[in-house]
């Protein structure tokens, strides 16, 4: 278990993680797509680039964010000492 | 202190028997291939295809029995990170997915695209956001949760009240989707398909509650994935050599936007906030594929995205599965297999949408109209597809779709044989009975826990709160059945309002009650009744036209507001009790006993020793 004045900055540093998760995520999701029909004149894969982006990129955007997130977060818990005991 | 191991808790034998389940079921498709190539009747190869899955999920589901509640509402917390993941990222996406988005994707092109941006981001912010939390607190129910986090019996009743609109609405939505796959697959009515699948997906559910749930969902996941990926990967084969439709329909994209250009097909810009999806039944192929902001603008386009992603972080059918995981740690690497089926599922699906689209410019465009190829007639005989004149050539403008069919449209285009066909059906119809599933089981778990048993204490018997449980969920069943015949609403619009209104009345709430240690009972209570009336309130407006918002962004007002409300609400009262911040202390941090667990332990040796 932790200890008790570990837990403000616990939950201080996963706070700025799940930030840091969300926001270039967030950020993506919003631009990618609105700069789709810009970027379409280029291709990748064969794919006009701004669908790939949009369809294929942000997939995999949304697959290393979360994979990330779980072993920062997980790095964290143990930083702390605040992980489970199994 | 850990009374049971993750080792001891998760069957280490799941592995081999869905590998079985997944053989048979090959096999199975294999004979009905055989059987329909030495000239059996149809009807019985499309009977075949529509009972051996349903019967493999209802042996599941009915051998799964239980009788503890820690069985019932949580599947005893033994759920392995990967299945709990491959259940969440198709109960997910469901036949609103395999049937309405692969159909969207095949009318307004790119646009719908900002469906399929939701659903991951959905499932991402579940994961970061509220998942690890809630599998902390291990609450059977989300009201139960709310109940909790803020000691008030009054949120707890007004969340199962609210929460289960957004649940209704996806049942009857998901049993429409489930019941017009079933129709094809069947070639019977769509109303008495209705009552087919509803009442299977209570059998399904009703005797292991989350048990059953589970385990049959990821054999419908795995019915649902072989079923989507056969046909198009066979396609995909055949057009680029390369079995990964995903990545190589990038050549046959650019021969279709070519020819989109030849034919004069025009670029249409739409308002900003104009949100065009495609409607049930037959609708125009009016722009071309890859522009964007044609049908939806690209305001509405970015509002959907994250009213959808809200809508799946918070979804109440959802989340229940969330205190499924033997641990916090594999609860969030669920939600990472999650991102990753659902990722595949939803690259998948433009493929499907893309080689149709190029199989109609190269093979019925262009032609004159009494000429078409085999496969068009006999979908035009189907009524899945529509010509304008019958005598001129064809153009693309010129052709209707009928939404829902593309996903097993594509395998009649192709000329593979009829079991291929049957097999998406199959596959599109276990998704929508996976969310179907899931969605019954959070209902009946929210009436029961909350509503019936959320003013006494706990400490009911447990074989007393499955009872209701069921009782419960055979409620929710006939209503469902009934609304899904009296009231047929286009099901994806429902599943769009379903989103909206859990993104403003769930999604702000348990933001708060995580995130903001502040936040008491009157702001969880203003923030969920001012996110409902508003909703819906916008709602109605935008349905009958006296606003332009469309009524699917209608979240996009709620959410704001419920959050304002909320936190206004809690600036002007008193801050929460001792017992509530110390839940929200104990929620954050991962180690540690599941508070549930205790709460329900302690109770239990309460009640033991006479007072």
């Amino acid at each position: 278990m932790m200890e008790r004045n570990e837990s403000k900055s616990y939950w201080r540093h996963t706070k700025v993680q799940m930030l840091t998760s969300l926001l270039p995520f967030v950020l993506a999701m919003i631009v990618l797509p609105l700069y789709a029909d810009a970027l379409n004149h280029k291709r990748i894969l064969g794919m006009p680039l701004g669908y790939f982006l949009a369809c294929q990129g942000l997939s995999v955007i949304a697959f290393v964010t979360i994979a990330v997130f779980v072993n920062r977060q997980d790095a964290i818990d143990h930083w702390h000492g605040a992980h489970e005991d199994f | 202190m850990a009374f049971t191991t993750r080792s001891r808790l998760v069957n280490p034998r799941l592995g081999t028997y869905f590998g079985i389940f997944t053989a048979a079921f090959a096999a199975l498709v294999l004979m009905a291939l055989m059987l329909e190539q030495l000239g059996a009747a149809d009807a019985q190869v499309r009977l075949i295809m529509f009972g051996g899955p349903v019967l493999f999920f209802l042996a599941i589901g009915l051998t799964s029995r239980v009788n503890e509640a820690h069985d019932y509402f949580a599947c005893g917390r033994r759920v392995p990170a990967f299945f709990n993941g491959l259940v969440l990222g198709v109960a997910a996406l469901g036949g609103a997915a395999f049937l309405a988005l692969t159909g969207s994707l095949f009318i307004i092109g790119f646009d719908a695209v900002c469906l399929a941006i939701g659903w991951y981001a959905g499932l991402v912010f579940m994961g970061v956001l509220f998942a690890p939390f809630l599998r902390k607190y291990g609450a059977y129910t989300l009201p139960t949760f709310l109940g909790r986090r803020f000691e008030s019996r009054t949120v707890r009743i007004v969340a199962a009240a609210t929460l289960s609109v957004p649940i209704l609405l996806l049942l009857v939505a998901e049993a429409r989707f489930a019941a017009y796959a079933a129709a094809w697959l069947l070639g019977q009515s769509e109303r008495l398909m209705v009552a087919v699948v509803v009442t299977c997906a209570t059998a399904i559910v009703i005797a292991g509650g989350m048990r059953s749930l589970t385990w049959s969902s990821v054999a419908q996941a795995i019915v649902a994935l072989l079923a989507l990926a056969a046909p198009v990967t066979i396609v995909a084969l055949m057009v680029s050599n390369l079995p990964l439709p995903q990545m190589t329909h990038g050549n046959v994209l650019r021969l279709l936007t070519r020819a989109e250009i030849n034919q004069g097909v025009p670029i249409v810009l739409a308002p900003s906030l104009a949100f065009d999806l495609p409607r049930e039944g037959v609708e125009q192929l009016v722009k071309r594929f890859i522009q964007s902001f044609g049908s939806i603008g690209s305001l509405s386009f970015v509002l959907m995205s994250f009213v959808a992603a809200a809508g799946i972080a918070a979804s109440p059918a959802l989340l229940a599965r969330s205190g499924t995981t033997p641990g916090v740690y594999d609860a969030r690497k669920s939600l990472g297999w999650a991102v990753l089926v659902a990722g595949i599922v939803l690259l998948t699906l433009p493929a499907v949408a893309v080689y149709l689209r190029a199989l109609l410019l190269e093979q019925v465009v262009g032609q004159r109209g009494d000429s078409l190829p085999l496969w068009f007639q006999l979908l035009q005989q189907a009524g899945i597809a529509r010509i304008e004149a019958k005598t001129q050539l064809v153009r693309l403008a010129g052709i209707g779709f009928e939404r829902d069919a593309v996903l097993f449209a594509l395998p009649i285009a192709a000329g593979f044989p009829q079991v291929l066909v049957y097999l998406a059906l199959a596959g599109a119809l276990a998704a929508a009975l996976a969310a179907l599933a899931s969605s019954l089981a959070a209902i009946g778990g929210i009436l029961a826990e909350d509503v019936v048993y959320g003013l006494p204490d706990e400490a009911t018997p447990e074989a007393t709160r499955i009872g209701t449980a069921r009782i419960a969920m055979l409620g929710a069943a006939f209503v469902t059945i009934w609304l899904a015949i009296a009231a047929p609403a286009d099901p994806l619009q429902l599943f769009l309002w379903s989103l909206t209104l859990n993104a403003s009345v769930s999604f702000p709430v348990l933001l708060l009650a995580i995130w903001v240690k502040r936040t008491n009972a009157w702001g969880a209570l203003a923030g969920m009744i001012t996110g409902f009336g508003v909703t819906v309130f916008t709602m109605l407006l935008g349905e009958t036209g006296a606003i332009s918002l469309p009524s699917a962004l209608a979240g996009a007002v709620g959410l704001p507001l419920a959050i304002a409300a909320a936190l206004g609400a809690t600036k002007l009262t008193p801050a929460p009790g001792r017992n509530a911040l110390d839940i929200v202390r104990d929620v954050r941090v991962p180690g540690g006993e599941t508070l549930y667990d205790r709460e329900l332990r302690l109770l239990r040796l309460k009640n033991r020793t006479p007072a």
